[in-house]
């Protein structure tokens, strides 16, 4: 099985590599554009793909992958799906703080709310965080672009003192049964 | 002017948008230049309809010239109401040579002889578009001009659009064209639509179509988007793929706005979990429809995104390429 894996390649100097995995190719592109601009002091590369397995040819020029980020509409099934699939190519060492989870219109009415904590569950019993990002404004992608940034930058472990899987205690997602129940009596 | 003849000429009114109004009557050509400064555009359009009957009555116009007026709006706006293809099989010798002339005195010919209560007005459009507008009549009754066919025919191809046709006069109106264009017969083409440009467009190939080539990549003359470099794709072939095979199936650039796609299912139920249908020996019949605004651009989109799978199912690809919108598909094919 051809799975990505996190420490099969040298990293750059000062560069940062991040793969957004989303089913309908059309936030990535945007979130690209914007966090290549928001970011002057690294050298950050972004690589768009719609799912996992990464094709073969693409093998020996990509570089060190130091984030994978997997975009699931919430308004459609067949995007938490694809996300699902996509998980199985990815090597266990991406778990340790070097996987996010971008969610898009959870605030949105005629999403069914089971499909939210079904990602969230999905995100806890993978110890990985769980962002939500508002994708129709250019105020929400800058945000979720900054957010990203601010998870890799620690990934990639250019932030002295900080590593990923230090940082993904902190930032894990959890499901609301998790939480002590006892608080609302 | 009679009531009838008001009626028709209120009843045009209303249909034809304010807008237009004043493009339409300079072109009709009916009123002189005095009369048309003397009619205020601004005024709301009842007012405009009233002094418009009034001028009509002066000038002592007629139910034909009426009639006129609504061939001309129709001619400018004809995406509308619902049309239906046909095309003509089994040319005679002289077919390819039927000129303008011929074929007018033939049809009206024909036409009259067949129904004697037939109004015909036919028109050459600047596009080589013949226009024709049949209003039916009985034995009895006058020809209903409320309820008028119009059919467009290019001379030289064996397509013909019909619109506002009931079933009751279709063998007449059938008879009438084939002995006009010197066919065998008429067969529906099986395609109908709100627009006409639409159907014209795609039963005479006349959208930006695609085929296949092998060496898709375009030419290095083209000046490339300048592409960030930071950003890359995995996927690339693969998308560039999908839209190649997306436009070899439906065509390039603005597609011919179909509005619905119909598949008549007379196949056997065929699913193992469900006992009590299955086994029947009757097909089980069903209909899918596929209806949008734009259908094939939908169509197009849903290939190209990976939505549908590639290679293009010949269900779909045959509206294109054998310009149709109603199917019935057997277990023998479609």
């Amino acid at each position: 099985m051809s799975l990505l894996k996190p420490f099969s390649k040298l990293p750059g100097l000062n560069t940062a590599n991040i793969l957004l995995v989303e089913n309908e190719e059309q936030f990535q592109q945007k979130l690209a554009d914007t966090v290549v601009l928001q970011e002057k002091t690294v050298n950050v590369n972004v690589r768009l793909a719609r799912s996992l397995p990464l094709p073969m040819e693409n093998e020996e020029s990509r570089p060190r992958i130091d984030l994978v980020v997997f975009i699931i509409h919430l308004t459609s099934e067949l995007s938490f799906q694809s996300a699902e699939t996509s998980l199985k190519y990815l090597d266990p060492g991406y778990f340790q703080g070097k996987v996010c989870f971008l969610v898009t219109s959870a605030r949105n009415v005629s999403v069914p709310p089971e499909r939210l904590v079904s990602v969230r569950t999905l995100a806890a019993s993978l110890h990985c965080p769980l962002l939500c990002a508002e994708d129709q404004t250019t105020e929400g992608v800058t945000t979720a672009a900054r957010r990203l940034l601010a998870i890799l930058k620690v990934a990639a472990g250019l932030v002295p003192m900080a590593t990923g899987l230090y940082l993904s205690t902190l930032t894990r997602c959890t499901v609301p049964s998790d939480i002590d129940q006892q608080n609302f009596e | 002017m009679d009531d009838s003849t008001k009626r028709i000429l209120q009843r045009l009114m209303r249909r034809i948008p304010s807008q237009m109004l004043q493009t339409m009557l300079g072109k009709w050509a009916h009123l002189s230049r005095e009369d048309l400064h003397s009619l205020d555009f601004t005024q709301p359009k009842w007012v405009l309809t009233e002094h418009l009957l009034a001028l009509c009555e002066e000038n002592g116009l007629r139910v034909k010239h009426i009639t006129e007026l609504e061939m001309i709006y129709i001619i400018e706006n004809p995406n509308q109401g619902m049309w239906h293809g046909f095309q003509l099989l089994d040319a005679e010798e002289d077919a390819p040579s039927i000129e303008l002339t011929q074929f007018k005195k033939q049809f009206k010919a024909n036409l009259t002889e067949l129904i004697s209560n037939v109004s015909i007005k036919i028109k050459k459009h600047t596009d080589e578009a013949i226009w024709i507008r049949v209003a039916w009549g009985d034995n009895f009754t006058k020809p209903n001009h409320l309820k008028p066919t119009y059919v467009v025919h290019h001379l030289q191809t064996p397509y013909v659009f019909v619109t506002g046709l009931t079933s009751k006069y279709k063998p007449l109106l059938n008879q009438a064209l084939v002995l006009a264009t010197r066919y065998g017969s008429m067969k529906d083409a099986h395609l109908s639509g709100r627009n006409l440009t639409a159907i014209r467009d795609l039963l005479m190939r006349q959208y930006q179509q695609v085929f296949p080539t092998k060496n898709p990549k375009p030419l290095q003359e083209k000046n490339p988007v300048p592409r960030n470099p930071n950003i890359e794709k995995e996927h690339a072939e693969n998308t560039e793929n999908r839209l190649q095979i997306a436009c070899e199936a439906f065509g390039d650039g603005t597609l011919p706005q179909l509005q619905k796609a119909v598949y008549k299912l007379e196949t056997k139920f065929r699913d193992n979990s469900n006992k009590t249908l299955t086994g029947r020996e009757e097909p089980f019949r069903g209909v899918v429809e596929f209806a949008s605004t734009n259908l094939l651009e939908s169509l197009r989109h849903c290939v190209s995104s990976g939505m549908a799978s590639t290679p293009v199912t010949p269900l779909l690809s045959s509206i294109t390429q054998k310009g149709r919108n109603y199917f019935v598909i057997t277990d023998k094919g479609v």
